[in-house]
């Protein structure tokens, strides 16, 4: 399995990764998390686990379940770490313990490194039975509300280690606290190379002009994702530049906001021809894939972002991408090298303007985007990183490792 | 029949990135906590800067936060005037970095606050170290070699050696010299400023360096036949 991202991962990625899976190989890892689809956590998991087995490592995902109230407290929790002021009782804590504690009878929890994710199944923590334990904390808790983040507290240090990943999200904690960022799985559906009559069946039955350049834009239709910022620095763009505007996202089901926000997008649209919002069915991955490599310039002007791998996705399709300076986003896009990094309206039409009259500065970017995904965001980093902290938990007090 | 000539392993090293979960806001608790941290984290936000691919004006994490974050050009300029291979240990260059932010925050005492979310991250690094399966018997595979391994792996011979062997000295120049005997070629390597450059840049001036040795190699055995 790990063959086939040969001649596309870094070669030492994957000779390291060989390397641990020799000292690691026949052990147990498993993780848990809270949904088996929906979500970056489900969906790198999903593809994670497969390559682990691969090479020779015993990994098991297994989910807890939990009823309405529990969904509802951790819905509440997150957002707490997120900074919202939210109530949390402690008949809603111990319903969280509880849950958790039904789920433990039902899970083998047996392994010899566990990766616990996110809140939901924190508590879990107290049912350990050997190994080395870490959770892995997916959400910016830079500033988090500190009634809910003193809570959690307790279950997060009783884990071995913590993964965070940026920086900025870690605090100050007695325990050991790894930097691993998301990433990326070249060969997803909705990252696989597609070939030119794929990506123009899709803008044929999206309805999307194949005559003039694509500003695209990825996101859920939610304020922090500043869809109307996007339409008004594209209409600072077409006063000077052609171009279409296609806005990309799924319904919002699950979230009241959403659809309102929709509403709004579709109304300052004001039925724009050569603006085309398009929502996608849930797992329209190819669908997002052909339009990310029909675009000629990505855009992901976030106000607030957790890591924002949708960035990482067009960059890997060698696309010049313009984000906002937000959570992960810096540390995607290096500024002026690999994309653009905007604080205002005015500062994304600029750029997308700069970028359309200069095609091959558009090029040299998207190349060394690319590169730089290639480097730093693909899958076999994040597993490389996984086995390698369970191996430096396993030999602690050392900070050079030699195979 | 000659020497038998010591081939050459190629390493690589993989850095795992940890927090110290330690944070500064402004000047003063930079310095503060410069003094404070461990070895492994000025080695990072120093050394390790060369890591980087994208290096534009700054030669280290602190002077690029006093520049960027904080808009401190002129500490910025003098941060990246510091080349942590002129020090021998990372306590002298911690002793150096504490100076020229002592002179500055004496000379400008009341330093800017970083923005919110903006603050200098300590973090610090477990390095990992793994051959990659490459052994080179003379100048043309290296060469080949050398444009074929991945940044870690130069990174690895020419940047982290400098610590590992002492004396400024690279774990290639160091071969050339003693397993091939050409000092010369050496020299030249050894005269590339690690300071001023990227992994890449390295990779090219070696390359160069070794493409000029060998087509000289080959005219002399051209003028011998």
């Amino acid at each position: 399995m790990i063959n086939q991202y040969n001649g596309i991962s870094p070669k030492g990625d994957l000779l390291l990764l060989q390397r641990l899976a020799r000292v690691l190989g026949g052990r147990s890892f498993l993780h848990v998390n809270s949904t088996r689809e929906g979500g970056g956590v489900a969906e790198i998991l999903q593809r994670m686990i497969p390559i682990l087995q691969g090479l020779g490592i015993d990994a098991r995902w297994e989910v807890i379940s939990g009823d309405e109230q529990f969904f509802e407290m951790t819905k509440k929790v997150h957002n707490a770490l997120q900074g919202n002021k939210e109530t949390v009782t402690d008949a809603m804590w111990q319903h969280h313990f509880e849950i958790n504690r039904q789920n433990a009878a039902n899970i083998d929890l047996d392994a010899d490194a566990v990766i616990i994710h996110d809140p939901q199944p924190g508590p879990l923590v107290e049912f350990k039975k050997k190994g080395v334990w870490i959770w892995r904390c997916h959400i910016d808790i830079s500033n988090p509300f500190r009634d809910v983040y003193n809570a959690l507290g307790r279950y997060a240090l009783k884990y071995d280690a913590i993964i965070f990943s940026v920086s900025k999200f870690a605090r100050a904690m007695n325990i050991d606290e790894f930097i691993i960022p998301p990433s990326i799985d070249p060969l997803s559906e909705k990252n696989r190379e597609l070939s030119d009559d794929e990506i123009s069946e899709t803008a044929k039955r999206l309805g999307i002009p194949a005559d003039r350049p694509i500003i695209l834009q990825v996101s859920r239709f939610d304020r922090f994702k500043d869809p109307l910022g996007v339409i008004k620095s594209y209409r600072m763009v077409k006063k000077y530049n052609d171009c279409v505007l296609v806005l990309a996202g799924s319904p919002a089901t699950d979230d009241p906001e959403g659809a309102a926000v929709l509403n709004e997008v579709k109304e300052f649209a004001a039925n724009d021809p050569d603006i085309h919002i398009l929502l996608l069915p849930p797992f329209s991955d190819r669908d997002i894939n052909a339009l990310q490599r029909m675009a000629f310039v990505v855009l992901q002007k976030s106000l607030k972002e957790g890591f924002g791998l949708t960035v990482a996705e067009a960059m890997w399709k060698g696309k010049p991408v313009i984000g906002g300076a937000v959570g992960g986003i810096p540390l995607q896009i290096v500024h002026g090298i690999t994309g653009f990094l905007v604080h205002s309206i005015e500062g994304a039409a600029f750029r997308i303007r700069q970028l359309l009259n200069t095609p091959e500065m558009a090029d040299a970017m998207g190349e060394r985007a690319k590169e730089f995904v290639r480097k730093n965001f693909l899958i076999t980093r994040q597993i490389r990183d996984y086995l390698s902290a369970w191996y430096i938990m396993e030999n602690k007090g050392k900070s050079i490792i030699e195979f | 029949m000659g020497n038998m000539i010591e081939g050459f392993e190629f390493k690589q090293c993989i850095s795992i990135l940890k927090s110290t979960g330690k944070k500064a806001g402004n000047l003063h608790a930079l310095k503060d906590l410069i003094a404070q941290v461990s070895d492994d984290s000025i080695f990072h936000h120093t050394y390790q800067y060369f890591l980087k691919e994208h290096i534009l004006e700054y030669t280290n994490d602190f002077a690029h936060w006093a520049g960027e974050s904080l808009e401190e050009r002129s500490l910025a300029e003098q941060l990246s005037n510091i080349d942590p291979y002129e020090y021998d240990s990372t306590s002298d260059l911690r002793k150096e970095l504490l100076s020229v932010i002592g002179n500055y925050i004496e000379r400008f005492p009341e330093p800017r606050e970083a923005m919110r979310g903006d603050e200098f991250y300590f973090n610090e690094t477990i390095t990992l170290i793994f051959p990659i399966g490459i052994r080179v018997k003379n100048l043309a595979e290296f060469l080949m070699a050398i444009k074929f391994v991945d940044a870690g792996s130069i990174y690895y011979h020419f940047y982290e050696a400098r610590m590992r062997v002492g004396g400024g000295i690279d774990d290639f120049s160091k071969w050339i010299e003693e397993s091939l005997d050409k000092k010369g070629l050496a020299e030249r390597i050894r005269a590339i400023d690690p300071f001023m450059h990227n992994t890449e840049d390295i990779r090219r001036h070696i390359a160069e360096q070794i493409e000029k040795e060998l087509r000289g190699d080959m005219e002399v055995m051209g003028v011998e036949e």
